[in-house]
């Protein structure tokens, strides 16, 4: 799977993330409050206006001190029951027509399926839950302040933030109930779609024998089962595994049955798996063997992967911690995912060809190359053995032990090379792991909906913030957007790191202004303008717009950075670094919108 | 114009003054923050407790901005409103207040027992709590056989009701009733006049405000009459309606044969303009008379239609 940035520790990541979210909710709440005194001293004059900024957050504060769980409580049950009779349940039925077009369209007989369906299950809930939670969010209050039924309600003893709080967290009950459902019903839908057996009879399978004609085991194809076969090697009692498809393998089990050997195909192995990687840092060669900072880019706009040159003495090298005997008695079982990118066809049904090698990065023994075919979209596994062989400066070749003589202070160095010239091979750092064991696939499935439950918790935050002082369009469209702007915080903030640096390759194509030049004047954006006058005002221009969205883009929320789905899809355990990090961030994000959401309410006229 | 607050510069001290305005005023202003309309102009005005105010006026005169302002629903452009010596913005002062808005406002998607249940539920008043006083309230406002039909089945005149049991629900001191005979047939209209005055009784301070003035006229102890956002008339009722300078003489049992010597004892006696006749009832008293006697004897023609108070029925 595709992991762009490192999983900081929960523990390291919190200190400085409240640090930022205090930071930001200081400058916001300055920022408003200074707007709402030159809104008010424009009406009353400068004095009156900072008495009535001041008394108005004191009694803010006041009334979200004072707030009452019970009146809460009341008014959650009050949006439960605005969803509920709203027949908010029929979108339980837009999720029974998903699965069933899911069912119908999406190919068995693709690379991963069970990613396929996975990535497909966690994506249409996540959408269904949000779309509805944020229509349900953004008609809700609108509704009663124009139906006038929230002058009941604001004549009883009730605080502003306890209306904000009781609509989040009604609505937020009933995207929960709707996620649930929709979860356990994906669940099974994945399961009982993945789920597939094969057959293995005698004619599918070819003897192998020796010069002396002694059996040594048998190759063959097991029969279809969703849209695929296996390829299948048997020792001599006709036990052995059906091969990487799709993602997958099956044990085989065969007896003797009269005569005849009857082969059984046991149910598909990582299919649906919750992998517990350990990660470590990645570094690279040239062809010439010199450190390099980067490998070589083979024109592909993403640079997640860099690539190494076959035949060459580039490589590589990942530099693994926490390596001990404890961890991993029976060696390291190594799990690759290698891209590959040909300048030649060659045989294209067959991988190209590399070796992998460990090394201890003190004394910079290595041990033999271990040959491995690199085939795309799989995941290869490699299994380190605790007998390796090294070879000796004087040629001979010594027995060595891996955590003896390669693993130094628990660290291990682990080369990747391609063997086959003018082919090159395709990495990142997170492409070469060492399996730590497997977590829960059924628990991995349900903290995956987590990441959809946060989502969807900030987007019902959302859309109750604009609802208190937007009409409910004007209400939508805005958390939309926000939505979208968040959605591309990444690219904005690296957009404007490059304008800043003045470095075209973190982002190029400038800004928007020089983006609709470039569009206009059809330049591509990786050719770079003359510095004219022009050209420089243009850029100035483009920083100025820049530096708003640069500074909303750091405040909006970014729902994609909090899904968790790839991890699952992918067969990935969640860490629980980043589920707690996921957990801090939605809270604040609920916190400050919440609050937010209050403080408004409270300063319009509800029945003007 | 006329007024009745304390000239005072601090909050109410008199324990019997429930509501206080000092030079309140509303204006509406567009967006640019021009002003379009002023709603109230500074009104200065003090409520006791156990009275029965009547804000009275036309269409648009500054009534329901007036009680909006003390409710806290909208912000005085200038002056101040105290209700129980709180500002009127203080959330907390709405423990003690019931409001009956225009048309009843309430969520159409709950039944009678869940809105009064929810209403009780923002007092946090307790289940047991709850569940009687709501039992009792719709009882009291006669929707017991429809207590589980959702509020948007009924008709505008049950809806007034529920909503007169959810102004009710926390047996609060003041009670502040919009229009409170709007969309009432001349029974309920009875029925609410009936309630005002059993809520008079228990000790409560009442505001009401209306345009219907036989409805003002029957109940309230005294009434601000406004136009046009302002204040013109502030007073006890039976003070600013008695007609000074005409004396009405009531008797029973009169018969014809003395008017001529009546009239001639006030002619003797200098009186001008002299009538003497059987005085008229109210088409209201007429109406429900003639319900209660069709309840009474079904089927039969009633026999209010025949009878004058001055037959003595």
């Amino acid at each position: 799977m595709v992991l762009e940035q490192e999983i900081p520790r929960f523990a390291a990541w919190i200190g400085p993330a409240l640090l930022t979210f205090l930071l930001t909710v200081g400058l916001v709440s300055l920022f408003v409050g200074l707007a709402a005194w030159l809104v008010q001293a424009a009406r009353s004059g400068p004095l009156d206006a900072g008495d009535r900024v001041y008394r108005g957050i004191l009694t803010g504060l006041r009334d979200l001190a004072g707030t009452s769980p019970g009146r809460v409580w009341a008014l959650a049950r009050l949006a439960i029951q605005e969803a509920v009779r709203r027949n908010v349940l029929v979108v339980l039925a837009v999720f029974a027509l998903v699965i069933l077009f899911a069912g119908w369209f999406l190919d068995p007989a693709s690379v991963n399926p069970g990613r396929l369906y996975l990535g497909f299950i966690l994506g249409a809930s996540t959408f269904l839950v949000c779309t509805v939670n944020l229509v349900l969010a953004v008609f809700s209050l609108p509704a009663d302040i124009k139906s006038k039924a929230i002058q009941t309600v604001t004549t009883k003893p009730v605080r502003t933030g306890e209306i904000v709080l009781g609509r989040f967290l009604g609505f937020a009950i009933v995207g929960t109930v709707l996620l649930t459902l929709m979860g356990l019903a994906g669940w099974a839908f994945v399961v009982r779609s993945v789920q597939h057996e094969h057959e293995l009879t005698a004619g599918g399978l070819q003897e192998i024998r020796d010069d002396e004609g002694t059996l040594l085991g048998y190759e063959g194809r097991t029969g279809s089962g969703r849209g695929h076969r296996h390829f299948v090697r048997l020792d001599a009692e006709g036990n052995g595994i059906a091969e990487n498809t799709q993602g997958h393998r099956h044990r085989i089990t065969s007896r003797p049955d009269g005569g005849e050997m009857v082969s059984t195909v046991g149910p598909a192995e990582g299919l649906l798996e919750a992998r517990r990687p350990l990660r470590g840092t990645l570094r690279f060669l040239d062809r010439e063997g010199k450190p390099a900072s980067k490998g070589i880019s083979v024109g592909a706009e993403w640079a997640y992967r860099q690539f190494i040159e076959g035949g060459t003495a580039a490589a590589a090298i990942w530099t693994f911690d926490g390596i001990t005997e404890e961890a991993f008695p029976e060696g390291l079982p190594l799990e690759m995912t290698i891209r590959v990118f040909r300048t030649y066809k060659g045989t294209i049904t067959e991988g190209i060809h590399g070796t992998v090698q460990l090394q201890n990065p003190s004394n910079k023994l290595r041990s033999e190359a271990i040959p491995i075919v690199a085939r795309e979209f799989t995941i290869e596994e490699l299994r380190i053995p605790r007998r390796l062989n090294t070879v000796l400066a004087d040629g001979r070749v010594q027995e060595a032990d891996l955590f003896r003589d390669f693993v130094s202070d628990g660290r291990v160095e682990v080369w990747l090379q391609c063997l086959e010239p003018a082919q090159y091979y395709g990495v990142a750092q997170a492409d070469f792991y060492l399996r730590l064991g497997n977590g829960s696939f059924a628990w991995n499935y349900a903290k995956g909906c987590l990441g959809a439950w946060f989502a969807m918790l900030i987007v019902t935050a959302l859309g109750v913030m604009f609802s208190t002082f937007l009409s409910a369009p004007v209400a939508l469209v805005a958390a939309v957007a926000v939505l979208l702007v968040g959605q591309f915080r990444e690219f904005i903030s690296r957009l404007f790191q490059s304008q800043l640096t003045g470095d075209a390759t973190i982002a190029p194509g400038g800004g928007p202004i020089e983006s609709l030049y470039r569009i206009v004047s059809q330049t591509s954006i990786t050719l770079e303008l003359d510095p004219t006058p022009a050209v420089q005002a243009m850029k100035l221009a483009d920083m100025v717009l820049l530096a708003p969205m640069r500074v909303a883009a750091g405040v909006f929320p970014s729902l994609s950075a909090l899904g968790t789905g790839d991890f699952v899809a992918g067969g990935f355990d969640i860490p629980g670094d980043l589920l707690a990090a996921d957990a801090a961030e939605t809270l604040a994000y609920v916190a400050a919108f919440c609050i937010a959401g209050a403080f408004c309410l409270r300063a319009r006229e509800v029945a003007s | 114009m006329p007024s009745a607050a304390s000239t005072s510069s601090n909050r109410p001290s008199d324990a019997d003054v429930v509501v206080e305005t000092r030079n309140l005023s509303k204006i509406y202003r567009d967006f640019w923050g021009r002003d379009k309309k002023a709603a109230l102009k500074p009104l200065d005005l003090e409520i006791r407790r156990g009275e029965i105010f009547g804000l009275l006026g036309p269409n648009g005169s500054g009534k329901t901005t007036t009680m909006k302002l003390l409710l806290g629903l909208i912000f005085p452009t200038s002056g101040e409103a105290f209700v129980f010596g709180k500002p009127a913005t203080d959330v907390s002062k709405n423990e003690r207040i019931g409001y009956l808005p225009e048309e009843s406002y309430l969520y159409k998607f709950l039944d009678a027992e869940e809105t009064l249940d929810f209403y009780g539920r923002l007092f946090g008043m307790p289940p047991e709590e709850r569940a009687r006083r709501s039992a009792a309230l719709i009882e009291m406002v006669g929707l017991t056989r429809d207590r589980k039909r959702q509020l948007r089945e009924y008709s505008k005149g049950m809806t007034r009701r529920i909503g007169v049991a959810q102004a009710l629900i926390n047996d609060p001191e003041l009670v502040l009733l919009d229009e409170p005979t709007s969309g009432l047939d001349p029974i309920g209209t009875r029925e609410m006049k009936d309630l005002i005055i059993d809520l008079k009784a228990r000790g409560k301070t009442v505001i009401l405000c209306s345009h219907l003035l036989a409805d003002v006229e029957d109940v309230c102890d005294r009434i601000a009459v406004l136009h046009q956002g302002e204040l013109k008339e502030l007073g006890r009722v039976d003070e600013l309606l008695r007609v000074t300078g005409i004396t009405q003489i009531r008797a029973g049992g009169l018969p014809p044969a003395a008017y001529e010597e009546v009239r001639a004892v006030l002619a003797r006696h200098g009186a001008s303009d002299v009538e003497i006749g059987n005085p008229t009832t109210t088409l209201e008293d007429l109406f429900l008379e003639v319900v209660r006697d069709t309840e009474a004897r079904p089927g039969r023609r009633a026999r209010a239609a025949a009878t004058t108070p001055a037959d003595g029925k």
